[in-house]
Formats: C-alpha cells, sequence, structure tokens
C-alpha cells in the first residue's frame, strides 16, 4: 500500500529567526515509525505540519503525492490523522456515538458509512457498550479511548498518535498497544511522538531522534537504541531492559524484557 | 502578547506618582469641567493633561487610543454646527453650508469634557503597572479575591489563546473546514465552543484548587512582598486634587 | 514519629454512586518517602486529596474515618491551616501558576502573602526555596515562560516556601519530558534528604522502586498493600491488580533469579545486575 509520506528539506520558524525545524529530509516508508526528543525538539511542530495545520516556510511535505501548501487540513484528513494529547480538546458533542460520527461525516458525507466506520472503531476501543452516553460522564480514560475512535473512524491511512500513554496506567498502555499493532496490522501506517522508551522499543519497528530542530537518529529501533552516546546528546535514555544488557556487557541491544529472557536462558543452557 | 495592558514600561515622573493619585485625578479632570462649565475651564483641565501625557512621554501613544473617539467627536461637531435647534448665529460658511454659533459650541463643550475624561483615563492606564493598581487597591481595602481576579484575567486571557488553537488544530484535523465562505467559517465555531468553555471551566477549577492550597482562603491579614513607595508628595498631590474639586464646589455655590 | 494517621478513611464524591475509597488504613512515618501506585480510578488522586483537605472541605461529598496529619485532623481543619503542614503538587504545571504575578520570584510569594509573613522573611523563604529547587537564575522571569519541568519545580519551590514538612505530589511528571521528569525527581530526592516527608503517585514503576522507602498498592478504593518495595513488586499478583512490575523484577523473576541477600527479586538496575551476573 503506497501510504508514504515524502519530506523534503523542511524549514519552518513560529517567529522570523527562531527557527524549529532546520532541514529536515525524510521518507516514511510502511514500518511504524516512533519520533523521540526532547520538548522543544520539534517533534509536535513536525507532527503539525504533516497535519497540514501549519505549512512549511521553505522545503515541502508530500501526503501520498499531494503537496500539503495546497491543500487545508481539513482536506488531509482523509488520509492522515492525529489524536491529540487531551481529550477534552475535541469533545463537543453530547454522545459517543455522534461525537466518533463527526470525523467521518466531515470527509465521507454519507451517514450510514460513518456510522458503521463509527461502531466499529468504537468496538476496537472497548466501548461499544457506551454509545448514548455523554463523554463527560465517563472517566478521562475513557475520553482518551473515544479520542482514539473518532480518528480511526475516519479510516485514514495514515495515524499518528500524540503521546498516547500520557497517564495511562498498565493495562491503558497495553491496550494502545494492541490498537497500533491492529493499525499495523491492518497495512496502515503508525506514527508517534512519545517520551515512553520503554514502549517505544517494543511497538515501533523505526525510531527518528529530533534534536534542536534536525534528524540526529534514524533507523530500525535496534539500531538508535544502540548509540548510547548520541542519545545522550539528544538528551535521551534508553528503554530499561536496553540499559540492563549495557550494564552486563552484552553486545546485543535488547529491545523487550521477553528478548532479555530467551537470550538469558540460552546463555543457561550453554552452561556458565 | 503576553499580559493584556496598555502599560508603557518608561521612567518619568508620572510613573512615579501613586495610583490612587491618578485615580483622584481622572475624578478631578472629569468633576471640575461638570461644575464650573465653562470652556475656559475645560481647556486649562485639557491642556494640564496634555501637559502631563508630555511629562510622562507617552503623549504618542495617545493618539491611536483616542483617534476613533476624535473621529466621532468631529461628526458630532459637523452634525451640531449645522442642524442643531436653536442655531441662530451664524459663525462661518463652507461653500452652501453654514455652521452655527451656537451648535459649535455645544458639541466642543461636550468634546473637550470627553478628550479630558479619556485623556485622564490614558494617564492612569499608559503609566501603571496593573499589578501595582490591583495591589494599590487591594492595600486600600479591596477584597483580596477581586484583586486576584482583575490580576489574573490580564495574563491568563493571552494564554488560553493556546488552547483555543489547540482545539481549533483538533477540530480542523478532523475534518472541520475552517477556510473558505464566511458560512463554513460560522460554522465553525459550534466544534469550538463546548471545549473552549469545558476546558476553561476545568482550568479554572485546577487552579482554584492550586490557590487553595496555597492558603488563598486564610482568614486574617495578608501581607505583601512590595514594599509600599509612600512619597511624601504622594499625599500632597492627593489632598491637592481633592481640594481643588472642594474649591470648585465652593466657587460654583458662590457666584 | 507518625507524620500520617489515616484511620478506615471512607470517601464518595457528590455525584458518585460508589465509593472511591472504601475504609484505607495507614500510617507515615517522618521522613518517609511513599510510593502510592494503582490502576487509573483506584483512589490515588482521591488519597491525596484526602491527605490536604480538598476531600471534604472543597469536594463536599460523604466522610467516613480519619485522617490526622502532624497532628491537626483533617476533617476539623481549615485547607488553609493545613496547608502549613501539608503541601500537594499535582499533573498540570499550567494551572498550578497563579496567573496574578509576572515574575518568578513574586509567584513563590503568594502562599507567604496569604500567610500574612512579613518582608523578610518572605525574602529569606523565597530565595531559599528557589535554590533548593534550583530555579534561582529564572526569578525574574514570567512563571508563563518556562518550561514543564522548570514550571513543576516553580510549583513545588511556591509549596515548599509556606514550610510544610509534608509534600504529596500526585503524578508531578506525567506530561513531563524525560528531561523534566528527571528534573522533578532529583529535586523530589534533594527533599527527602532536607527530612521531608514526601507521598508521591507515579506511574514510572522503576522510578519508584529506586525512591521509595514504602509503596502503598492501592485498587478499587482499597488499600492492597503497604509496605517495603521490594516486597510489594515481588508479589506475583501484581498484575491482577493492574500494575505491572519494574521491568527488572519481571527479567528476573522469569529467569528465577532472586537477590542473595533478600530473598526476593531485585527491583532497580543495580539490583538486577548484581543478581544476574554475567552474561555471556
Amino acid at each position: 500500500m503506497n501510504s508514504s509520506i515524502v519530506v523534503e528539506d523542511l524549514y519552518f520558524a513560529y517567529n522570523k529567526g527562531e527557527e524549529v525545524l532546520k532541514g529536515i529530509s525524510l521518507v516514511f516508508d510502511e514500518r511504524s515509525t516512533a519520533i523521540i526528543g526532547q520538548n522543544g525538539a520539534g517533534k509536535t511542530t513536525f507532527a503539525k505540519l504533516l497535519k497540514g495545520l501549519l505549512k512549511p516556510d521553505s522545503g515541502s511535505i508530500s501526503i501520498k503525492g499531494i503537496d500539503t501548501r495546497n491543500t487545508t487540513a481539513a482536506g488531509l484528513s482523509r488520509h492522515i490523522g492525529l489524536i491529540f494529547q487531551n481529550p477534552n480538546d475535541q469533545i463537543f458533542k453530547s454522545n459517543v456515538l455522534d461525537e466518533v460520527m463527526f470525523g467521518p461525516l466531515n470527509i465521507m458525507k454519507e451517514e450510514k458509512r460513518a456510522r458503521d466506520l463509527a461502531l466499529g472503531a468504537l468496538e476496537k476501543v472497548g466501548l461499544e457498550n457506551e454509545l448514548e452516553q455523554n463523554p463527560y460522564d465517563l472517566t478521562l480514560s475513557q475520553r482518551k479511548l473515544i479520542a482514539i475512535a473518532s480518528v480511526l473512524a475516519m479510516d485514514t491511512e495514515i495515524v499518528i498518535f500524540d503521546e498516547p500513554t500520557i497517564a495511562q496506567d498498565h493495562r491503558g498502555k497495553e491496550m494502545i498497544k494492541g490498537i497500533i499493532r491492529e493499525l499495523v496490522g491492518m497495512g496502515k501506517l503508525v506514527l508517534t511522538i512519545m517520551h515512553d522508551m520503554d514502549f517505544v522499543a517494543e511497538t515501533f519497528e523505526r525510531t527518528i531522534v529530533f534534536s534542536q530542530g534536525q534528524v540526529a537518529l534514524d533507523g530500525s529501533t535496534r539500531e538508535v537504541f544502540t548509540r548510547e552516546q548520541l542519545l545522550k546528546e539528544a538528551g535521551l535514555e534508553r528503554p530499561h531492559v536496553t540499559r540492563l544488557g549495557a550494564k552486563l556487557g552484552c553486545s546485543h541491544t535488547f529491545l523487550t524484557a521477553e528478548e532479555f529472557v530467551s537470550f538469558a536462558k540460552k546463555c543457561d543452557h550453554r552452561g556458565r | 502578547m503576553e499580559t493584556l495592558s496598555l502599560y508603557v514600561d518608561r521612567d518619568s515622573p508620572v510613573h512615579r506618582v501613586d495610583p490612587i493619585s491618578k485615580l483622584l485625578y481622572i475624578l478631578a479632570a472629569t468633576a471640575i469641567p461638570i461644575i464650573l462649565p465653562s470652556l475656559l475651564t475645560a481647556a486649562v483641565v485639557l491642556a494640564i493633561s496634555v501637559a502631563l501625557l508630555l511629562l510622562g512621554r507617552i503623549f504618542r501613544r495617545v493618539i491611536p487610543l483616542i483617534s476613533v473617539i476624535v473621529f466621532v467627536l468631529l461628526t458630532i461637531l459637523i452634525i451640531q454646527g449645522l442642524f442643531r435647534a436653536g442655531n441662530v448665529t451664524p459663525l462661518f460658511q463652507l461653500g452652501s453650508l453654514i455652521f452655527y454659533r451656537e451648535g459649535l459650541l455645544y458639541a466642543v463643550r461636550i468634546s473637550l469634557r470627553v478628550i479630558n475624561i479619556m485623556l485622564a483615563f490614558a494617564i492612569l492606564i499608559l503609566t501603571t503597572k496593573p499589578s501595582d493598581l490591583f495591589e494599590t487597591l487591594v492595600r486600600k481595602g479591596l477584597s483580596p479575591r477581586i484583586g486576584y481576579v482583575l490580576s489574573s484575567v490580564l495574563q491568563i486571557i493571552p494564554q488560553m489563546q493556546n488552547t483555543v488553537g489547540t482545539i481549533t488544530d483538533a477540530q480542523r484535523s478532523r475534518g472541520m473546514e475552517t477556510e473558505g465562505s464566511l458560512a463554513v467559517r460560522l460554522r465553525a465555531f459550534i466544534p469550538l465552543i463546548g471545549p473552549v468553555v469545558m476546558s476553561s471551566l476545568t482550568q479554572t477549577r485546577e487552579r482554584s484548587i492550586a490557590l487553595e492550597v496555597r492558603g488563598f482562603s486564610a482568614k486574617g491579614k495578608k501581607s505583601f512582598l512590595n514594599e509600599e513607595i509612600q512619597e511624601p508628595y504622594h499625599r500632597f498631590i492627593r489632598w491637592g486634587l481633592l481640594l481643588s474639586i472642594i474649591l470648585a464646589l465652593v466657587w460654583r455655590v458662590a457666584a | 514519629m507518625k507524620k500520617i494517621i489515616v484511620d478506615n478513611l471512607k470517601y464518595r464524591y457528590p455525584s458518585a454512586q460508589e465509593l472511591a475509597l472504601k475504609g484505607i488504613s495507614l500510617e507515615i512515618e517522618k521522613g518517609q518517602f511513599i510510593g502510592v501506585i494503582g490502576p487509573n480510578g483506584a483512589g490515588k488522586s482521591t488519597l491525596c486529596q484526602a491527605l490536604v483537605g480538598l476531600v471534604p472541605h472543597f469536594y463536599h461529598g460523604a466522610y467516613g474515618g480519619s485522617v490526622v496529619v502532624d497532628g491537626l485532623e483533617v476533617l476539623k481543619s481549615e485547607i488553609s491551616a493545613l496547608a502549613l503542614k501539608v503541601g500537594l503538587v499535582f499533573q498540570n504545571p499550567f494551572t498550578q501558576v497563579t496567573g496574578a504575578k509576572l515574575t518568578v520570584y513574586d509567584e513563590v510569594a503568594f502562599g507567604l502573602e496569604n500567610m500574612g509573613l512579613d518582608r523578610a522573611e518572605m525574602i529569606e523563604r523565597i530565595d531559599r526555596a528557589l535554590t533548593l529547587l534550583d530555579i534561582y537564575r529564572y526569578k525574574d522571569r514570567n512563571p508563563f515562560d518556562l518550561s514543564g519541568g522548570q514550571m513543576q519545580r516553580l510549583a513545588i519551590a511556591s509549596i515548599i516556601a509556606m514550610k510544610p514538612q509534608i509534600i504529596v505530589l500526585d503524578e508531578p511528571t506525567s506530561q513531563l519530558d524525560p528531561q523534566g521528569s528527571e528534573e522533578v525527581f532529583k529535586a523530589v530526592d534533594k527533599l527527602k534528604s532536607e527530612g521531608m516527608t514526601l507521598v508521591m503517585v507515579e506511574h514510572k514503576i522503576e522510578k519508584i522502586a529506586e525512591y521509595a522507602d514504602k509503596v502503598a498498592l492501592l485498587s478499587g478504593g482499597e488499600l492492597v498493600d503497604f509496605d517495603r518495595p521490594i516486597r510489594v513488586f515481588s508479589r506475583p499478583d501484581l498484575e491482577r491488580y493492574g500494575v505491572a512490575a519494574p521491568v527488572y523484577t519481571r527479567i528476573c523473576r522469569d529467569l528465577k533469579i532472586k537477590d542473595e541477600k533478600t530473598g526476593l527479586y531485585p527491583i532497580t538496575l543495580e539490583g538486577a545486575v548484581a543478581a544476574v551476573g554475567s552474561l555471556e
């Protein structure tokens, strides 16, 4: 599926003279990708540029061949969805189903299809029994799931998650991991901006490190987390299990606890 | 815009005067021309205000602020000069339009009063830091809660603009069009109102909790970090202003 | 010396059907760092609010049992009186800025002005608080111009300037980037070394394992466990309560490697390294 994003020599500044993004060139393929970096490195600005909410000062972004400067953000939203951090910033309907149908109606304008998509999305997040509820009568965690469903219902080929695991407990994180895996399985391009390195290591195939408005590292997640020094310079820590492997003198870069455990068990079998 | 304020940060004799004196000046500049309604009084007060503005080095800043009112007053001047009932004495002629003395005088009187009030307010607003003004009022007895609301509103409203921006972005991301015809742009308001209101309410609530745990509701007298600047001449100015109002009243009654 | 005594605390929010807290009892000693963990909805925030008097005085609702903080009974004391004994820092750095002050320095003064302190005392406390939180150099900046981590440190400074001996932090690093988080944990560690008693709600379980003296595990409004971290995290039924043990613990449990000294699974990086030995 050709769901590529091509970014060419992108420059952007909010205020003249203070460049936030300084010459970003990236091609996104089908791999699920995490964008990591300190606050202020330009990640959120980049996501907004991808979404067409901001336009490049110079350089270009093409979403499936469409240049973002030639269309509105609303126009791009049938191809690329962005799930914002705070669900309270978008929920305005008085029942869950209407809320989730808002997006698809905006881009589809056909009620039956919009309803089907909304129902499907709500099922994915486990809220199929709360259709008639007022979103503000539900918990914050449930509202986050509504926000996710609202974008999933738009059935875009590209989905960007902005900090999906903030304030989530263990179960919430596992559910989001499951949703991301399902979306990848459906052939969608999933991007995220995140600070949770453990989650990134466990879930995303490719990782891009932003530092001071530029791409500092770009590669498979394993490759990127091997570069301890560069990550430190970008102000980032590695996943806990990676650090454990390093401290034990292992040359292998571990991404998940399971990997480490099977590796260690093999070592045992070889007789310690 | 970090704070909603027109304060011009400079050091001048006018800046150094305390806020209460400037409030009393507004009172005097408004009341005296009413008590003694001669054109001379109004003109004198105007001259004093202009002098103060020049002294405070803010005269040029005032011009854009009062330009709208001046335009309106000019319109009144023309209309009253031409058409006021009771216009009998022609003063001058422009083409076929005759301007009468009575109407013009009436309009000039009103204009001077309005401009005097505006200039007096400008002196206060352009040379006083809002935080100093509110702190002085609280020292004099204004409820600290009201003082807080006044002070915080000036900073929080600009901050709210960020929130509105984020909410707009979130809805645009879901396909809501904001660019285009007027109808399109009006319809874009509806998905914004709910979240903006909710988010203001949520933030206000969280903030009031933060205030509570910092003792905001403590009974007992509050103190102030800033030292109160009490120059002796401030009292002189304040009494002087009050005295001038009283003198004006006396003059009026006696005459 | 017991700083906080919670006795059979029960609480229901006004518009709720169920109890948010169903009879919690625990005691916290002076100078301890207590981590509070549990799934969302377990009652962790409610417990924090009950320690500073927001529950019941701000939220009202139905209240049972008692909470005594440094000798003051919460039910019978005003929030402003309790604020001198126990401070609260919460998730959102932005809404903890009053908005009424134009500089960081004045912002910290806010609580002290409410207390009616004299100038000399205020200045001393503000200087000390800003220095302790390493934000003295920002003292003339507008609070809204700070980064998330700096703003949270400002919130903590504003609270400690009021000199409570106990600080409660409800997910203070939740909205911060890794660097901001690190700044907050370092600051909290410093406060602990100054003898303060700390109660922190956190999801970053590896951090709790690193810093906490004791861990309170809440679930469904009940206190499931209250013990040293190494004991709580070794529980085999932790996931049933919606909490994942630190990565190091999970790995060691799967490899059946225990810490020699304690006989339990290690919970920190150092502990795991020591227990695993070498991997070749």
